[in-house]
């Protein structure tokens, strides 16, 4: 798309309001979805309720294919379909809803910094623990990843969709330099970002001051997601609970915005 | 990225025995840049790097607080995931970039024969990590996939330059990681001279980013500095004047193309070589001992 073309849909759709129908789709909740997309979905439907922008949660078993960007989640708002965390931002930060209007430009800088660690740490330590074949990891893969990937599928066809995905994720890793790591690695990066957003956290309510941000959203989605999926080993949630002011946080945010969902 | 762990180095006062090659597969890991430590252990990432620095207690980040550590860390993941795809792109996939600088420097600095098949290699596995990184098999070169990098690198040099404000390093008076990550992914796009240079436009309109690489290099790559100086005013063909082993490429060149010639000039007939008989000084071997000497070397 030229940058006409992108000032011209940032302009219409900046024109119209959000509508009550909005819809967010993700891979189905109990059988399909596995722990890093749950991530980013939650992080999403967190994001949308700070903004107080209603969207309704569907599931199905292809929503992977149905997004645009082979990417999960996308919300369907109107008559565009956006896809991730960042260019959902966008789209509602051109609707006139932004989270991180009150931030200078440092805080902005960090902000965005820090969603590039959650990306870079715990959303691929996430991939690594589902896909990659170490002792334990394969455990995991082969008990969890591969049947609820490939569960809406008939044999032979589920197979090789989880056979190609798995090869796709170990692709990547191989590329970004996690190919060669061991599970106490990832386990230890993992430790790393925790204590690193900890850090930041300190004792404030959310990251930057009494306001959330989009960070808030998006550290809520992953960590919480770690703390309530059951996995073959409790390691990567211990890792979470480590950090007091991080689980303090989660519990204020499901409690603050998912009132209605906590059982 | 060999930039940022020999910034790192130099800011933590480690010992680095520096050694010069142009043939990757003479380092000890098979590729460039490598660290051979005392205990004869092989590292080749860059991060593997500076952690074994930090475990022999060179630490550049010693002074700093919890919290700037942790933000040390969010501001490398941000490199790492706007800024490096970004750098692979204008010096590898970008085709003008790449014919007229990249390869043509790693044609200069390659022994023969590496030379004609190796810069090719790389940009295959450089395309081949873009397309793993951004997740889409299909990518190639184009204004899209150019506008889209580069945009999220001007943004990453927005948000840098934004942190670092008017100090001369991230976090105080004195450098650490995050500095020597900064410097080893900016000062490549300051330095080199490309032909298509919409990166380094934009970082020099940043000054206090392109201050704080010209400080780096003044200050703990004096040598370098005062080269990359000089290089700057000479004109745009004389960064390639100065090739390693000059001497010994041109005489290498001059066999290769008199060995050409004479080929050529036996194979077309233009020189004859005749082979004259002579009467035999010796008289042959005893026929009747070769048969069986033959055939017990069969056996």
């Amino acid at each position: 798309m030229s940058l006409a073309a992108e000032a011209f849909v940032s302009q219409i759709a900046a024109a119209e309001p959000w509508p009550e129908n909005a819809t967010l789709y993700q891979p189905l909740t109990e059988d399909q979805i596995l722990l890093s997309d749950c991530a980013s979905s939650l992080a999403v439907q967190a994001y949308l309720r700070m903004c107080g922008l209603p969207v309704q949660v569907v599931c199905r078993a292809n929503a992977e294919y149905m997004s645009p960007s082979g990417k999960i989640p996308f919300i369907h708002v109107g008559n565009q379909v956006v896809s991730e965390l960042g260019p959902i931002v966008q789209f509602t930060r051109a609707k006139g809803h932004s989270l991180s209007d009150g931030l200078d430009d440092v805080q902005r800088a960090e902000m965005k910094a820090y969603m590039e660690l959650v990306n870079n740490m715990l959303l691929t330590a996430e991939l690594y623990i589902q896909w990659c074949d170490d002792a334990t990891a394969a455990e995991v893969c082969m008990l969890i990843s591969r049947p609820r990937y490939s569960s809406p599928y008939s044999w032979p066809l589920s197979n090789v969709l989880a056979y190609q995905k798995q090869w796709e994720v170990r692709r990547k890793m191989n590329a970004i330099g996690w190919g060669g790591k061991t599970l106490e690695q990832v386990y230890e990066d993992v430790s790393q970002c925790c204590q690193a957003l900890s850090q930041r956290l300190g004792t404030q309510p959310y990251f930057f001051n009494k306001q959330p941000t989009e960070l808030d959203a998006l550290v809520f989605g992953h960590l919480f997601t770690i703390l309530t999926t059951r996995l073959t080993s409790t390691e990567l949630a211990e890792r979470v609970k480590s950090c007091s002011n991080l689980l303090s946080f989660c519990k204020r945010i499901e409690q603050t915005y998912f009132e209605d969902k906590s059982s | 990225m060999a930039l940022a762990f020999r910034a790192y180095a130099q800011f933590a006062g480690a010992p680095l025995k520096l050694r010069k090659i142009s043939n990757p597969w003479r380092s000890p890991s098979g590729s460039l840049p490598a660290l051979r430590t005392n205990q004869k252990e092989t590292l080749s990432r860059p991060s593997d790097i500076i952690i074994h620095l930090r475990k022999q207690k060179y630490n550049a980040d010693y002074d700093l607080s919890a919290k700037e550590g942790a933000d040390s860390l969010a501001f490398i993941s941000l490199l790492e995931e706007k800024l490096t795809p970004a750098l692979i792109y204008a010096f590898w996939i970008e085709p003008k970039n790449y014919v007229d600088v990249t390869r043509r420097w790693y044609a200069e600095h390659l022994p023969f024969p590496l030379n004609f098949f190796l810069p090719g290699r790389m940009q295959r596995q450089q395309l081949e990590k873009l397309r793993l990184l951004r997740g889409d098999e299909s990518l190639e070169a184009g204004e899209e996939l150019e506008k889209e990098m580069y945009r999220d690198a001007a943004e990453c040099m927005n948000l840098l330059s934004q942190r670092l404000g008017s100090h001369k390093f991230f976090f105080g008076d004195s450098p650490s990681s995050l500095d020597a990550y900064v410097f080893g992914h900016l000062a490549p796009i300051l330095k080199s001279k490309l032909p298509n240079a919409k990166l380094q436009q934009h970082l020099k309109s940043l000054d206090n980013l392109t201050n704080f690489c010209t400080n780096i290099l003044l200050l703990y790559f004096p040598r370098d500095g005062r080269e990359s100086q000089k290089t700057t005013s000479q004109p745009e063909g004389a960064d390639f004047d100065h090739v390693p082993n000059k001497r010994r490429k041109q005489f290498l060149s001059a066999l290769v193309a008199l060995g050409a010639m004479l080929s050529y000039a036996l194979l077309t007939g233009m020189v004859s070589i005749q082979h004259v008989q002579h009467e035999a000084l010796e008289e042959p071997p005893d026929l009747q001992h070769i048969g069986p000497h033959e055939e017990e070397g069969d056996g």
